[in-house]
């Protein structure tokens, strides 16, 4: 009776497996990993693209974006099937390095890479590429921003600042006026951006962080990186400086008109001056970064191949269709992304899009964006600037608070990078 | 002849196999990696004997670390067992309303450790915080008080996050134990002696301290290796001022690709835990523990 019942279920289950629909077998489903930036956006463009691309799935999942890199580490290490990734500028050389991701040409058709590299903005295409080889195309291409409140200053009678003295003149003028903390810092040290933000200043002084042999300079008093930090120290300690841990914080508090400056990346710019949900919709301006030169941080993010995906034709073959569908020709994701958000683009021909410059129009200066991307430098990215970085920002974060010197502080920062580099080389 | 007395190795295979792999074995991998360099820049997992140990020690995040893990311990850990004593002796009386006192009381418990993070981030906010605003209120401040930013208010903060975050596990535990307390006892001490204080001192805490120094000990571990609700609220910073040993496994580990530094801080974090044990345990001997 038992033997009976056994194979009388062993049947039925043979039957059932024999009765699933052939299609779901056919399908191929990528991978897809993202931070969770407008998540139903993420989706909808996946929706487009499946319905273009009949038999090719793609499954999304997401990470907040203070755990992205070490749950990407996580994948990786744990064999997590992963096809196409976000990539990062800080972290794709040493991802590279690790085998960890792959070189568009192995997975494009031939020349197709080139074509594309010939629109994408110099900064942005030395964020996505390591060792010559282009490993990534632009999801968004963005700078980091000195934005202020333009009401709060003209009500003041406070010029624009042009320099971080006059900065300091301007919070403490605010301060003295009953403005409890005029400048709003995201002070994150789990935050890549954390060190970007940093650059960004240090670049608006002019400053150059490491000579073209990648020795560290910044540990020189006479750097403009070793003044900066000074000079947010000195702001910490003169009180000038509240402190929010994410941009998200920061636009509230911003919108609550108790703060006149913060820097942070440029898109943010966009969510200050959305009349839809924020009070003071319109008050906020970017203006050059203060410094003597006014340059800034231009970065890359991306979508990546990862070297798995790569090695599997069929997989590499789809995992190309889905990157080039999102970041390639004729750029409509890319531009949705700036039209929608305001993110900003590393695909050149947008800057001339009719509905991008509308729609970017209603929340900044279009040519003062152009004007800063012209002179935005692309950071300086080695396969252990990220390990590095993890190891400099909390060293950072405890100089500006006043926990440690600032010549302590660069000092160790750049003895690590020097103990990394060597380390790299004899390896 | 398949009896469980002639083969009793053999019927505890199914349970100790999921066991082994499950636990020994991931244990004994990470001792491994703690022995190896293991980089994920680099190519290679050479053998490094205690070397990884050596650097971790050395290092001045771990100095920083430690300081911190056993400061937030010795904070953490009398805090939630006095207070969860207090709560626990006040919800057994009977009230009008006890009931949903003591469900509220519970509720921190069910809440996960990222979501407990991102209210006390809001009680502690500078621009929109509760308590901030109460005290601005009451007019005991004039400017806020960077609660999460500032170095030395930091941990402290932390620390209130996570106690109140545990009372709920000792105060369950610590009702069950007064639950168990004779009341003949109590009716009877009551009558001998006025002093409540007294009272608890010599019929109450005998009674229920087999109970105290399990949650002195569990609360020690908990606190010891707390990761979670410390990693939402601050991301260990400012600086270091928050950064605990368990970070440190994840921030070697993750952050500085190093597996095999991150597992010897995993293991040295293991050692002190074991000490702290056998340190509480012996300085509270309990009836529990005794014969």
């Amino acid at each position: 009776m038992k033997t009976r019942t056994l194979f009388a279920a062993g049947m039925l289950a043979c039957g059932i497996l024999a009765a699933q629909p052939s299609v779901a077998q056919d399908d191929l489903t990528l991978e897809f990993v993202v931070w969770n930036y407008s998540l139903e956006t993420i989706q909808d463009n996946v929706k487009q693209f499946e319905a273009a691309n009949p038999g090719i799935k793609v499954k999304v999942t997401d990470y907040t974006w203070p755990d992205y890199q070490d749950s990407l580490v996580l994948r990786f290490r744990g064999d997590t099937p992963t096809d196409v990734i976000y990539g990062g500028q800080d972290w794709l050389p040493a991802w590279g390095a690790a085998g960890f991701i792959a070189q568009l040409d192995s997975v494009a058709p031939a020349g197709a890479v080139d074509e594309l590299k010939k629109d994408i903005a110099g900064f942005a295409l030395t964020d996505v590429t390591y060792k010559d080889k282009v490993y990534g195309l632009p999801y968004y291409a963005d700078t980091i921003s000195f934005i202020y409140n333009k009401k709060i200053l003209a009500d003041a009678g406070i010029a624009v600042p042009t320099t971080w003295e006059e900065v300091t003149a301007a919070a403490e003028k605010l301060k003295a006026g009953g403005m409890e903390h005029p400048i709003v810092y995201e002070y994150n040290q789990e935050l890549p951006n954390f060190y970007d933000a940093f650059v960004a200043q240090a670049y608006g002084r002019g400053a150059e962080l490491f000579d073209k042999d990648l020795n560290p300079l910044f540990a020189d008093p006479n750097n403009e990186a070793f003044k900066q930090l000074q000079w947010i120290a000195d702001a910490y300690s003169k009180g000038l400086v509240q402190s929010e841990t994410h941009e998200s914080k920061i636009i509230p508090a911003m919108n609550t008109g108790a703060h006149a400056f913060t820097i942070v990346y440029t898109y943010v710019l966009a969510a200050l001056n959305n009349t839809a949900d924020q009070p003071r919709a319109g008050e906020f301006a970017l203006a050059p970064m203060p410094g003597s030169t006014h340059s800034t941080l231009g970065f890359a993010k991306s979508y990546v191949v990862t070297a798995k995906a790569a090695a599997d034709p069929a997989r590499g073959e789809a995992a190309w269709k889905f990157v080039n569908f999102m970041a390639g020709k004729p750029y409509t994701v890319a531009k949705r992304w700036a039209v929608e958000k305001g993110l900003g683009f590393g695909q050149l021909p947008l800057f001339q899009d009719k509905d991008v410059i509308d729609a970017w129009g209603k929340w900044a200066d279009v040519k003062a964006l152009g004007d800063q991307a012209a002179i935005a430098k692309a950071g300086t990215y080695t396969e252990y600037s990220s390990v590095w970085s993890a190891y400099f920002r909390p060293l950072l974060a405890k100089a500006m608070v006043g926990e440690a010197s600032v010549e302590q502080t660069m000092k160790d920062g750049a003895d690590r990078w020097n103990q990394l580099k060597e380390q790299f080389a004899n390896r | 002849m398949w009896t469980i007395k002639r083969f009793p190795a053999l019927w505890l295979l199914p349970a100790l196999l999921p066991v082994a792999l499950m636990t020994l074995y991931p244990v004994a991998y990470a001792f491994w990696t703690s022995l190896h360099s293991v980089m994920l820049l680099f190519p290679g997992e050479p053998f490094v004997g205690l070397d990884n140990y050596k650097r971790v020690v050395s290092s001045n995040y771990f100095h920083d670390a430690l300081r911190n893990s056993l400061v937030f311990t010795l904070l953490a850990a009398p805090l939630v067992v006095i207070i969860g004593t207090l709560i626990a002796l006040f919800l057994q009386r009977r009230f009008f309303g006890s009931q949903v006192v003591r469900s509220i009381v519970l509720l921190p418990w069910v809440l996960p450790g990222a979501i407990s993070a991102v209210l006390w981030i809001w009680v502690f906010h500078p621009s929109f915080g509760v308590l901030n605003g109460v005290l601005r209120d009451l007019h005991l401040i004039d400017s806020s008080i960077p609660w999460l930013t500032s170095p030395r208010l930091a941990l402290v903060s932390v620390v209130i996050a996570h106690v109140w975050t545990q009372i709920p596990f000792a105060v369950v535990l610590l009702m069950a134990a007064l639950s168990g307390i004779n009341s003949e006892t109590l009716e009877a001490a009551a009558i001998d002696c006025r002093s409540a204080l007294k009272r608890f001192r010599y019929i109450v805490f005998p009674e229920i301290k087999a109970m105290i120094v399990v949650l002195i000990v569990y609360n020690a571990l908990t606190a010891f290796t707390s990761y979670d609700l410390v990693y939402a609220m601050t991301g260990g910073g400012p600086g270091t001022a928050t950064t605990l040993l368990s970070f440190q496994i994840w921030r070697e580990s993750f952050s500085m690709y190093d597996f095999g530094s991150g597992s010897a801080v995993a293991f040295i974090v293991v050692a002190i835990s074991a000490v702290l044990i056998v340190a509480i345990t012996r300085a509270l001997p309990s009836d529990l523990f005794g014969e």
